[in-house]
């Protein structure tokens, strides 16, 4: 009992924090950005411990067959994205505890934060379709206050937008999934997929597809991705969240569960699946780039910069090569790091002089020397320049499209490159190698308040250090992806 | 003892960072600082020339950057690692001098190091993907070299020249990606076996590796952005970027045509017309322009051009392989040692008077001694007269390309005699042109000294380098003697008898410099001279000319980036429509039956009927029921017509939501009938 209590409490926990933060005459409203803080960051000790120690067991929560299970099971992919949520969440607490305290209702705010936390944990421990789609589909719930945080029309419109995309979204994977029951037994995720009877190779390709698509709505696939630049009203630490870590990614882990523990590389190769998500998948990446290209938005022009870089992701699945594997699983850590840093700064900025349109930063890099020197470096990591962890991920993902003969992949990959240059070294450009305005002139440093700068620093720290020493990540996703090939 | 290698990379990088922090406070600190650091990194790289005499040193690091690090230091490379460490010493005690007017200092140097650091790394990679690596950094810290003015012009230039050093960073990493693909090795030398046996992939591995560094190295057609960008950076900048990384894309050809190629005698072939078009093509537009560093750096990428050409020669017949690689080698050094010294003379007049253009510094030089002698010098050399390294230089490829073409018919000899020989004498024109307008022409504006302006620290280097210059020309059997050594790499034998000075090539080299007069004194002076007033000024007609970037490039970029926005709108537009259209067609079917419920109900909730039907005699009473009632009905019609709307909204957007979900499954499920299951 105790050891199953020692895997789940990292879930839990959190769940518990955000019940108690709720109570008004336990903590005061003051005093709820600290407790968060300290819960989250004592949730990653608790993860510490839980994965170390109790890591290696199989929990069934609540089984009524072998559909009807919540099961709980984590294996090193699960691990990963797990270590991920939770050294993440606790940068964006603490830069958001920064962050929010001009805000009003910062205890709604932390309660739906709090959980969140919990449940993106959950889909990382779920062991099995099932019990990952009941985490999903909390997610949405759990993400939607945080998305009409501001309360104003914008936000509501943009929070109706959120919902009724990702309930279709889910609807098509409960639909993908009971297609699916249908030809396996059970739906509990082993490595290179459970081992389905082929004999219907058409109803695997519709339960696929359909979950793909449903999956592929939380990952901002094209022609799903609209609702990602609306959701842009949230509160920015909420944006940087949403972005980087808790609901995109979430949709781009479901995919790898389903693709490599579920279907397993050769059922998706059988039933030649690929062949009709791979042409959407390449629109996404170069439609999202020359969005972006055109946005004068800062946190617009990120967002479509998300759908770009959420398609090299899907790309590397979809490319059926352990190598393209690789790639995307350690896009998916490097973008995590780079596109969490890229909204704190713009976030930064915003909080310290208000400014969101692109062609009014000129000079900021002479006021907020420390920020836009971060937005620089982890800029360039996206872009994919050597030596830094972006490139790291795009020669995995190059050299894995040629692996998989596809060519056109590859160009894409390097055309959207270079569009990524297009739209984001100008800010770099503009900031630093320009005059500031006469309003900025006059004010002194505007670097923001330790509590949102020392998340932005240290995360730059981690995108060069995993620039230049990215041996461990990459003998440790090789050897994820070793285990399902 | 190995790891020095690494240090040579780490230590100016760091010290670059260390650089501003020391900056901060004391602005001569730093200058002693940088000086003292590259002092020390030409130092150590002099001293280790001995070792790398005897046998190469490598330097191995299995556990960074994904593939390792990989250094190597052999002989040819240490021939571009010694010039760059250096010029670069050179040009940064020249810095301390020149830069005193300008902004941001602290930035500059921070940059400028960084620049030489991945400069040194990019010379010293045996590994294809460090290679890259160290040239996308030196790519991005040169752009804020050229950029460091912040003014328009600047941008426009750094415009031109990052967007065109990131496309080539991209197609050459895609010719890596191929490389790694069908070879499975990063290291120059396995993948020059392995690339032996490749067929046509070679060819479009090369073609892209090529293309990547001939940006750097302003190849024809990719040279667009040399003009622009060597004159918008502060002088230390431009004389680097001429001197020094125009090499590195030379250095990047030269390994990707005879190691990883093994020099293929078609892509030699191909090297040699491009080389050709930009000796032609630079020297010719410098032949027009008027501000003084713009000569200069089209100057660059003509002499740019002789070293493709050289190249492409070593690759078209292997017998001469090692003699057209040691007049590569060799003319990278003296390019290298005279393109740097004539950028720091321009940057001394430009110090004095902000002026570049050559109609306002026109007689400037006529009374300065020691910067007249030190220019005539450079120019010297850049016309390859006799007892300078440019005149050693240019024989030897004279001499390469005689042999080489020697078993060809006889007219391709005249032709190819005629074209060096032409592009040569262009060369000699411009320069002309440059130091007889500045150092010969009589203006009373210009009589004083303004020695308090120029400092011994600014002059030391340039002197240095005018040694240098001659010392290369006059004695240049120990310095042949040692690249001999270093053709080793490319398995070439050196040549058997080289006499330099000749009467043969004496007199070739006059009668180039004696032709170049001509065209001086006839087409530049008659034609390209107009007087106002009293004065004669030059004129610069090619301004009107169409440009490459301007008429070509941007244009076919800008409608293609057009295409591409408003095929992604129209995608966009239909997507957003189809839904809007289904939202809005299954809204409209949902709506009947969700409005007739509320109105049934509506209808039950009538208050007129039931204030009629009460039993109250008083006229007034009813009159003033009667007008509540109106009002309460009006607001309960409101208030029902709102709940109305919001009910039905919400159902809408659910119905909407569930209808999008059912709709979507008939399809699916008529999809799976048709597909007959």
């Amino acid at each position: 009992m105790l050891e199953k209590l020692g895997l789940l409490l990292p879930v839990l926990f959190p769940l518990v924090a955000a019940v108690l933060v709720s109570f008004k005459n336990l903590f005061s409203e003051k005093r709820v950005p600290t407790i968060a803080i300290g819960a989250v960051a004592l949730n990653l000790v608790f993860l510490v411990i839980g994965l170390w120690q109790f890591g290696n067991q199989d929990i069934h929560i609540y089984k009524v067959n072998e559909f009807l299970d919540v099961f709980i099971h984590v294996d090193l992919l699960g691990m990963v994205f797990a270590y991920m949520i939770g050294i993440l969440w606790l940068f964006t607490a603490v830069y958001a505890a920064g962050y929010m305290d001009h805000e009003k209702k910062q205890r709604q705010f932390f309660v739906f934060f709090l959980l969140t936390e919990g449940i993106t944990l959950g889909i990382a421990f779920a062991g099995n379709l099932f019990s990952l789609y009941i985490f999903y589909e909390l997610l949405t719930l759990s993400t939607f206050p945080l998305v009409i945080h501001a309360g104003t029309k914008e936000a509501l419109e943009s929070g109706k937008k959120y919902i009724a995309y990702s309930i279709v979204g889910a609807t098509f994977v409960l639909m993908g999934m009971l297609l699916l029951y249908s030809c396996v037994p059970s739906l509990n995720f082993e490595p290179g997929g459970v081992g389905m009877a082929l004999q219907d190779p058409t109803l695997l390709l519709v339960a696929y597809l359909s979950m793909f698509i449903g999956f592929g709505v939380k990952a901002a696939l094209v022609p799903f991705h609209s609702w990602l630049p609306s959701a842009m009203v949230a509160p920015t630490p909420v944006s940087a969240l949403l972005h980087a870590v808790a609901v995109v990614k979430s949709g781009i882990f479901a995919l790898l569960r389903m693709t490599f523990f579920v279907f397993g590389p050769l059922v998706v190769a059988e039933i030649g699946a690929g062949n009709f998500v791979f042409g959407i998948i390449l629109i996404t990446v170069v439609l999202g780039s020359f969005l972006a290209l055109h946005q004068i938005n800062l946190k617009k022009r990120l967002a479509y910069s998300t759908i770009s870089q959420l398609g090299y992701i899907l790309l590397g699945i979809v490319l059926m090569s352990e190598r393209a594997m690789a790639g995307s699983l350690i896009h998916l850590l490097n973008h995590a790091v780079i596109k969490i840093t890229l909204f704190f700064c713009v976030g930064a900025i915003t909080y310290q002089t208000g400014i969101k349109d692109i062609r009014k930063i000129s000079g900021i890099g002479k006021k907020m020397p420390i920020t836009m020197a971060c937005f620089s470096i982890a800029a360039i990591s996206l872009v994919g320049i050597p030596p830094s962890n972006g490139f790291v991920s795009k020669w995995f993902l190059g050299t894995g499209a040629l692996a998989s003969d596809s060519m056109l992949s590859t160009l894409v990959l390097l055309l959207s490159a270079f569009l990524t240059a297009g739209y984001l070294l100008p800010i770099i450009v503009g900031s630093f190698f320009t005059k500031p305005s006469d309003a900025l002139q006059r004010e002194g440093n505007l670097d923001p308040p330790a509590k949102m700068l020392a998340p932005i620093v240290i995360l730059t720290v981690i995108i060069v250090v995993l620039g230049i020493f990215p041996n461990p990540i990459i003998s440790l996703v090789e050897s994820i992806a070793s285990g399902v090939f | 003892m190995q790891s020095i290698l690494l240090l040579l990379v780490v230590l100016p990088a760091l010290g670059g960072l260390f650089s501003w922090y020391v900056g901060r406070d004391s602005e001569r600190d730093r200058d002693i600082f940088n000086i003292a650091l590259t002092a020390l990194e030409f130092l150590v790289i002099t001293m280790l020339f001995p070792m790398v005499y005897k046998g190469e040193l490598n330097f191995v690091m299995a556990d960074v950057m994904g593939t390792g690090l990989h250094l190597k230091l052999d002989l040819m490379r240490y021939v571009f690692v010694w010039l760059t460490s250096g010029v670069w010493f050179l040009t940064t005690v020249y810095s301390a001098q020149y830069l005193i007017k300008y902004k941001n200092r602290n930035r500059y140097y921070v940059f400028f190091m960084m620049t030489l650091a991945s400069t040194i790394g990019f010379f010293l990679s045996e590994n294809m993907l460090n290679m890259f690596t160290f040239f996308e950094v030196l790519s991005f810290t040169s752009y804020f070299l050229i950029i460091h003015d912040e003014d328009r012009y600047a941008h426009r230039a750094g415009m031109s020249y990052i967007s065109m050093a990131v496309t080539g960073g991209l197609v050459m990493l895609l010719g890596i990606f191929i490389l790694y693909d069908q070879t499975g090795t990063l290291n120059l030398t396995l993948a020059q076996e392995q690339m032996a046996l490749l067929g046509d992939s070679k060819y479009v591995i090369g073609g892209l590796l090529i293309f990547g560094f001939g940006v750097k190295a302003a190849i024809v057609p990719l040279h667009v952005w040399l003009p622009k960008a060597h004159p918008a950076a502060p002088t230390p900048a431009s004389a680097i970027l001429s001197g020094i990384l125009i090499k590195v894309g030379i250095f990047g050809i030269l390994i990707t045509s005879h190691i990883l190629m093994s020099s293929d005698s078609l892509v030699g072939m191909v090297l040699v017309a491009i080389g050709l078009m930009g000796m032609f093509s630079g020297g010719f537009q410098a032949l027009f322009q008027r501000n003084i560093k713009r000569i200069l750096a089209y100057s660059s990428m003509s002499q740019a051009g002789y070293l493709v050409f050289a190249i492409g020669l070593g690759a078209m017949n292997a017998k001469y392989k090692g003699m057209a690689l040691l007049a590569v080698l060799m003319h990278v050094i003296n390019h290298g040692i005279f393109k740097v010294l004539l950028f720091m003379g321009a940057g001394i007049i430009y110090m004095i008077l902000h002026e570049l253009s050559l109609n306002a510094i026109s007689g400037f030089g006529k009374n300065k001694k020691i910067l007249k002698v030190i220019f005539f010098i450079g120019t010297l050399a850049l016309i390859g007269f006799p007892g300078t390294g440019g005149y050693v230089s240019k024989t030897l490829i004279h001499e390469t390309m005689t042999e080489v073409f020697h078993y060809y018919a006889p007219w391709v000899q005249v032709t190819m005699e005629v074209a060096f020989t032409l592009a040569s004498a262009m060369t000699t024109a411009y320069m002309l042109k440059i130091f007889i307008s500045v150092f010969m022409t009589d203006n009373p504006a210009f009589a004083g000294q303004y020695k308090e302006h120029v400092k011994k620290r600014a002059l030391l280097p340039m002197a240095i380098l005018s040694l240098g210059v001659l010392l290369v020309g006059l004695f240049p059997s120990p310095l042949i003697h040692t690249l001999e050594h270093g053709l080793e790499v490319f398995h070439a034998k050196p040549p058997d008898h080289l006499a330099y000075y000749s009467w043969k090539a004496i007199q070739s080299a006059l009668i180039t410099i004696a032709l170049g007069s001509i065209l001086y004194a006839t087409f530049l002076r008659k034609r390209l001279r107009r007087a106002i007033g009293d004065k004669r000024i030059w004129i610069n007609p090619t301004i009107s000319w169409p440009q490459l970037e301007e008429n070509v490039y941007l244009p076919v970029i800008l409608k293609l980036s057009d295409i591409a926005l408003w095929v992604f709108h129209r995608i966009d537009g239909v997507l957003l429509k189809s839904i809007v259209l289904v939202r809005f067609g299954l809204a409209r079917v949902g709506n009947v039956d969700v409005s007739r419920l509320f109105e049934l109900d509506w209808s039950r909730l009538d208050f007129t009927k039931q204030v009629k039907h009460t039993d109250i005699d008083v006229d007034e009473l009813t009159e003033s029921v009667k007008h509540t009632a109106a009002q309460a009905q009006q607001r309960v019609d409101k208030k029902v017509k709102d709940v109305v709307q919001k009910a039905h909204n919400r159902a809408s957007s659910m119905t909407w939501a569930l209808y999008m979900v059912a709709s979507v499954l008939l399809l699916v499920l008529g999809w799976m009938l048709i597909r007959g299951m």
